[in-house]
């Protein structure tokens, strides 16, 4: 029984129309000029089981809002449905409907209301919330001379106390510090044990994959991926990347955005591992040394890049992060229609298991990536098992005498 | 139609929350708080008196002008406020409605609910103007059981034409101008400062087409007569009212899922 089936979802707009006609909402019909027409979202399938997480995530435009306000049943779908069996609640604006002018006490009660709560169920929660927020002795005190932090933290802590079946988070956690995110994560994860279904929004790909086991890569209103949280963050960098190259290609018809994330003024072609023999490897031995040689073309001329090596287990967790910059190498100018070899070299002390590589080229100001690759390839570590973990530090094991007592 | 008013049964906690938050808002940070609501139709009844007993007199009698406005005047402000809010209530809660569903209509019913606690405080002040004037008209006290039932008829008018005005707004702004100026021309189609017996008997079928004249002319009876109501004028204006209630809220739960993609 799943608690969130999505299916052959898609939504279509009308662009261009200056005034949203009533006479169309009253009488829907079906736009007769294909150009005018736009689909936010198209084709996107997926279903969760009580427990199961899924995060969305995609550039700016890509259909999440669009999907979002489909699943709060806000806007209706042009195609397919959205059925949800249980109870829901949505994490999007946090504290939405909260008056300025009213207590925090005040406001809990009458957010719990929007959210769906009855009275009788907020007076039980009611302390948990105010505990969980941590607003104390402020709860009488009008919102609107809250924190934002505070404001954010009320606001989520009502939300999370609805006990849904199903609940929706949008990019709440931008807000908050440090220790509150952490206190959302492990109340989403307390959730998610008690059966609820998560679905995230985010545009940050560590809390994604701190929250969901799947996501959703989303693109130009489909979905281009979906798979495990820690191969999805691969396949948006991908995807970003994939844009880059067709702005770059016909400067024309850019979309924007990957124009500003990436220029592809200079791409990487390839990504190999060589031993210092000059043998190419994809298994290493922990403790050898090795050279990553990156085979860059320069389609422009590029001005003192800077370099960048990352090196992650493969649940996306960053092992070893360089770049030519911090190593405050000054690099060359490189010029147009060249092709250079860029060569990391350096002895992999980790211990065994996958890592993987990825490599960039970024502006020397860093305003923007030539080219990026989250993912450019899988290594394979085998060591001798002396040590577990993830990287080697050798560790010398010995013994010094403090007192001995020798019985006769 | 059933699935929509189930909808809204289950929202009840929502509805009473809602009211409560608007009459909060209204009343904090603001010095004299609930006066405001008997400030409107005290002041208009004041120059109204001013103006149709010492200029252009009218003649109420044996109701002194003043109570025979004021009555009238009350009523007629829940209208006017109750209207003008529901009118603009969608479109300044388009945050939550982008973001949260829930049967709109609350929040428009909210609005109304909210009125009526003006509306309490200023009848409460009529009262005291009904003993002060000394109203020496033999009550029979069960014509007051008409009150709930005009007041009934008056918010079912209320509520239809806020379901449609509100739900144009939200597609063309410029509505909520229409609604001043509307309004303001209702009050003098309306006998609020002249009492009906100055307009010509062989127009009040087409005056009484006006659901408020029957209305007005209802409280005035019951508030300074004594009286039953005409009840053929009282039918026909309940008539028009519940049928713009209907049709207001097929038309409302018609283009409602539409809102949130228009902002």
């Amino acid at each position: 029984m799943y608690s969130i089936e999505v299916k052959n979802l898609g939504k279509r707009y009308q662009i261009g129309s200056r005034l949203h006609s009533l006479r169309d909402a009253i009488w829907p019909r079906i736009p007769k000029n294909e150009d005018n027409i736009h689909w936010a979202v198209k084709d996107v399938n997926f279903a969760l089981t009580p427990g199961q997480s899924l995060g969305i995530i995609g550039p700016n435009g890509a259909g999440k809002t669009t999907i979002l306000k489909m699943l709060a049943q806000v806007t209706p779908p042009t195609e397919g449905y959205v059925k949800l069996n249980g109870r829901f609640s949505a994490l999007i604006a946090l504290g939405a409907g909260f008056h300025p002018d009213l207590t925090g006490r005040e406001n809990v009660y009458l957010n719990g209301a929007i959210l769906g709560m009855k009275r009788s169920e907020i007076n039980e929660r009611f302390d948990q919330i105010v505990a969980f927020a941590d607003i104390g002795r402020f709860i009488d005190t009008p919102v609107k001379r809250y924190s934002s932090g505070m404001y954010a933290r009320l606001g989520f802590a009502i939300a999370a106390h609805v006990d849904p079946d199903i609940l929706l988070v949008d990019e709440v956690l931008a807000v908050g510090d440090y220790a509150f995110q952490m206190k959302c994560y492990s109340r989403m994860d307390e959730l998610r044990q008690q059966g609820t279904s998560l679905i995230f929004i985010s545009h940050n790909m560590d809390a994604v994959r701190r929250v969901c086991d799947n996501a959703m890569v989303m693109y130009q209103g489909k979905s281009v991926f979906h798979g495990s949280a820690g191969d999805a963050i691969v396949a948006y960098s991908d995807v970003i990347r994939q844009a880059a190259k067709k702005s770059q290609l016909s400067p024309h018809k850019t979309d924007g955005l990957a124009q500003k994330v990436m220029t592809f003024d200079a791409e990487i072609e390839a990504v190999t591992v060589k031993t210092t023999a000059g043998q190419q490897v994809n298994t290493i031995t922990s403790g050898q040394t090795i050279q990553i040689y990156v085979k860059t073309r320069f389609h422009k001329a590029v001005q003192q890049p800077i370099f960048s090596l990352t090196i992650r287990t493969t649940d996306g967790r960053a092992v070893y992060i360089t770049t030519s910059q911090w190593q405050q190498l000054e690099t060359t100018d490189f010029p147009a229609h060249s092709q250079y070899n860029i060569i990391y070299n350096l002895q992999l002390t980790l211990l065994e298991g996958q890592y993987d590589i990825g490599v960039d080229i970024a502006a020397h100001d860093l305003s923007h990536y030539y080219d990026r690759l989250e993912r450019a390839l899988t290594i394979q570590v085998i060591d001798n098992h002396q040590a577990q973990g993830i990287i080697d530090l050798s560790a010398n094991i010995s013994w010094e005498p403090i007192s001995v007592e020798v019985k006769q | 139609m059933y699935y929509h008013l189930q909808q809204l049964y289950q929202h009840r906690e929502l509805l009473g929350a809602w009211t409560m938050r608007t009459i909060r808002a209204r009343y904090k940070q603001s010095m004299v708080g609930g006066l405001w609501a008997i400030l409107q139709p005290t002041a208009n009844a004041i120059i109204f008196t001013i103006i149709f007993t010492q200029l252009v007199p009218i003649n109420t009698e044996p109701i002194p002008y003043i109570v025979f406005s004021y009555t009238a005047l009350i009523p007629w402000t829940l209208l006017a406020t109750g209207i003008t809010d529901m009118s603009n209530t969608l479109v300044e809660n388009m945050g939550l409605i982008t973001k949260i569903y829930f049967p709109r209509e609350v929040l428009l019913m909210a609005q109304l609910l909210a009125r009526l606690v003006d509306f309490a405080i200023a009848t409460s002040i009529l009262l005291v103007l009904i003993i002060i004037y000394r109203q020496q008209i033999d009550f029979d006290p069960i014509v007051f059981l008409a009150f709930p039932l005009i007041l009934l008829i008056q918010l079912a008018l209320m509520l239809g034409l806020g379901l449609i005005i509100s739900s144009i707004n939200v597609f063309y702004r410029d509505v909520k101008h229409l609604v001043t100026l509307g309004l303001q021309i209702w009050l003098y189609l309306s006998p609020i400062i002249y009492p009906v017996t100055r307009i010509p008997e062989q127009y009040h079928t087409l005056y009484f087409l006006n659901p408020m004249a029957g209305i007005l002319e209802a409280y005035r009876a019951v508030w300074l007569y004594g009286q039953w109501p005409d009840s053929s004028s009282l039918l026909l204006s309940a008539t028009i009212s519940f049928f713009l209630l209907i049709f207001g809220y097929f038309f409302f739960k018609r283009v409602e899922i539409n809102f949130a993609d228009v902002v």
